[in-house]
């Protein structure tokens, strides 16, 4: 090979580096909530159908949406969970502006096996005991003889954080446990969805109708049996309900607007409602 | 000019490896002066400000040497196999699959052991007292596999590279073909096989995504308690799973969080450097024929 189709195959190779970064800039990009995800996705595809380019990313979670948002790596951050004065102060130049688009809940899941042995409701004390390891074992809490193996979400994760707010009042008052940990909605179900006899904290639409998992019911300080249904969130009785938000830095202008705008149109709250979420007009 | 052209494009590669190494250096510069304790007993819990590495330095060795100990035996032989037993076509076909395999991306290495290597060690490892198959062990067999490939092709390298003559003077002896492989060839390819168990080691400790489906990423306590069988039998961290967490998207904005977790990357960085180092120069790769 002699130096000039060299030089030429070097250029070709700087040309096409250049001409990605300069694709990247073009794009409507969206990161953060798993939970929020199948909503805006949804939303993305109508949009790329009219020609957008439209990434959507759920790469850290809520907390990673935000955070992407407040270093201005994305255009809209998704995430089950509001913005905190910490992160407000974490990012001072970032107007984080929450725009609510639907609600949801956090179910107390367990493998199929568990809730067929006899496990169907929990109070608020026996679900703190599991996550901290004081109760070990299911028929401790009417089930089989068989030990608890509990999938943590990943601290930052919205899910994690109601399921926090509900046993401890504050995030920050839970207690280090030492748990195998899980990330996205995905690796949550199936990860509990394989084991015999596991528990994790899920987004509850998730968790309903699946042929491996339960959600279980939760009984409330009156002695309630609170059934882990959307019905439930929507009565406002359900103790672990969450609001859906997307964020933008200021107030949404341009692509941002037209996108946001969508979601909060019928056919965009109907995208709600399909992957079993509630709609901003269903208030609980 | 072609000399000057080709040192500019090695001056990128030689240079750009110094550029990460200083930006991790730089970056991690704040935490490691702030008196951190980052190789101490502790966990990690970036909530409480916690950033005690140690358990996840532990987590990467010991994955890896799970996973040596697994691929040694089985890649040595197979090269062993392929180099020394197989011929013509056949041999090039062996040589390709294995080499096939280790184009195989990662992550479908991980999400097979996902569906089915945690659903298959599950109950042999939960009748050694495993919670969950989402381990430091499982991880280590994960491992085993990807790095069966480099194992086999770098050991079948250093066999092939034993001269001819050496195992013609075994035949002229009247040794049989097995007694020539094991008391000439393989003593003469030993330092190229140990630079293969190198090779494969750093590409257990640098792997990240496979390893990050089935590890279980809980930051343990490490206390002198965590040098026994039950610790590989939990769910653990290496230091690839970390950063290859949520945890990085996390800590923007968060000077200290951030610097914490370059310091983690420095860490792998010198691991990996040092690991190159000793495979490259302190092994003696050239073959001394009497």
């Amino acid at each position: 090979m002699n130096l000039r189709s060299f030089v030429i195959i070097f250029g070709c190779w700087l040309f096409l580096l250049a001409s990605t970064v300069s694709l990247a800039v073009s794009k409507l990009k969206i990161q953060g909530s798993t939970t929020v995800n199948p909503v805006v996705s949804d939303a993305a595809q109508v949009f790329r159908d009219k020609g957008w380019k439209i990434t959507v990313d759920t790469q850290g979670g809520s907390s990673g949406g935000i955070s992407a948002l407040g270093e201005g790596l994305v255009d809209i951050g998704m995430s089950s969970k509001p913005v905190t004065e910490k992160d407000r102060k974490r990012f001072p130049k970032v107007n984080f502006v929450q725009h609510t688009i639907g609600y949801d809940g956090v179910a107390v899941v367990v493998s199929r096996p568990v809730y067929e042995s006899g496990v169907k409701k929990l109070n608020r004390e026996q679900i703190q005991k599991i996550y901290e390891g004081k109760i070990k074992n299911w028929k401790q809490v009417g089930g089989f003889d068989k030990p608890i193996v509990f999938f943590n979400k990943e601290p930052g994760r919205g899910t994690w954080e109601v399921f926090a707010k509900f046993l401890y009042d504050d995030t920050k008052k839970a207690p280090k446990v030492f748990h195998p940990e899980v990330g996205a909605n995905e690796e949550a179900r199936a990860k509990v969805g394989s084991h015999p006899s596991a528990m994790t904290q899920l987004s509850l639409s998730w968790a309903t109708d699946q042929e491996k998992l339960a959600p279980l019911a939760i009984i409330n300080e009156k002695n309630e049996i609170i059934d882990p249904t959307i019905e439930s969130v929507e009565s406002g009785k359900y103790p672990l309900t969450r609001t859906l938000f997307v964020l933008t830095n200021g107030q949404p202008k341009d692509g941002t607007k037209t996108f946001i705008d969508y979601l909060k149109t019928t056919e965009g709250q109907g995208l709600l409602v399909k992957h079993g979420y509630l709609a901003v007009g269903s208030k609980p | 000019m072609t000399k000057s052209f080709v040192f500019l494009l090695s001056f990128f590669a030689v240079g750009f490896i110094c550029f990460l190494g200083a930006i991790l250096f730089f970056q991690a510069l704040p935490f490691l002066s702030s008196d951190s304790g980052l190789l101490s007993w502790g966990y990690w819990d970036f909530r409480e400000g916690e950033y005690h590495a140690l358990s996840m330095v532990w987590g990467s060795v010991v994955v890896a040497v799970i996973a040596l100990g697994l691929a040694f035996p089985v890649g040595l032989g197979a090269s062993i196999f392929v180099s020394e037993y197989l011929t013509g076509k056949k041999r090039a076909a062996a040589k390709m699959a294995i080499e096939l395999l280790a184009g195989v991306p990662s992550v479908v290495y991980g999400l097979l052991g996902v569906a089915f290597l945690r659903n298959w060690i599950f109950s042999p490892l939960q009748s050694m007292g495993a919670p969950s198959s989402d381990t430091l062990f499982t991880g280590g067999v994960l491992l085993a596999i990807m790095v069966l490939p480099t194992m086999m092709s770098f050991s079948d390298d250093a066999l092939r590279c034993v001269p001819r003559r050496i195992r013609e003077a075994g035949w002229g002896m009247g040794l049989s073909h097995s007694q020539t492989v094991l008391t000439l060839v393989l003593p003469q390819a030993k330092s190229g096989i140990l630079g293969a168990v190198m090779l494969s080691f750093g590409r257990a400790i640098g792997e990240t995504i496979a390893v990050f489906l089935v590890i279980g990423r809980s930051d343990q306590l490490f206390s002198p308690e965590s040098f026994s069988l039950t610790s590989v039998l939990r769910a653990g961290q290496t230091l690839t799973t970390k950063l290859g967490g949520s945890e990085i998207s996390i800590a923007y904005g968060d000077p200290h969080h951030w610097s914490a977790l370059m310091a983690l990357g420095g860490l792998l960085w010198i691991g990996i450097a040092a690991l190159t180092y000793f495979s490259e120069f302190v092994l003696p790769k050239r073959i001394h024929v009497p």
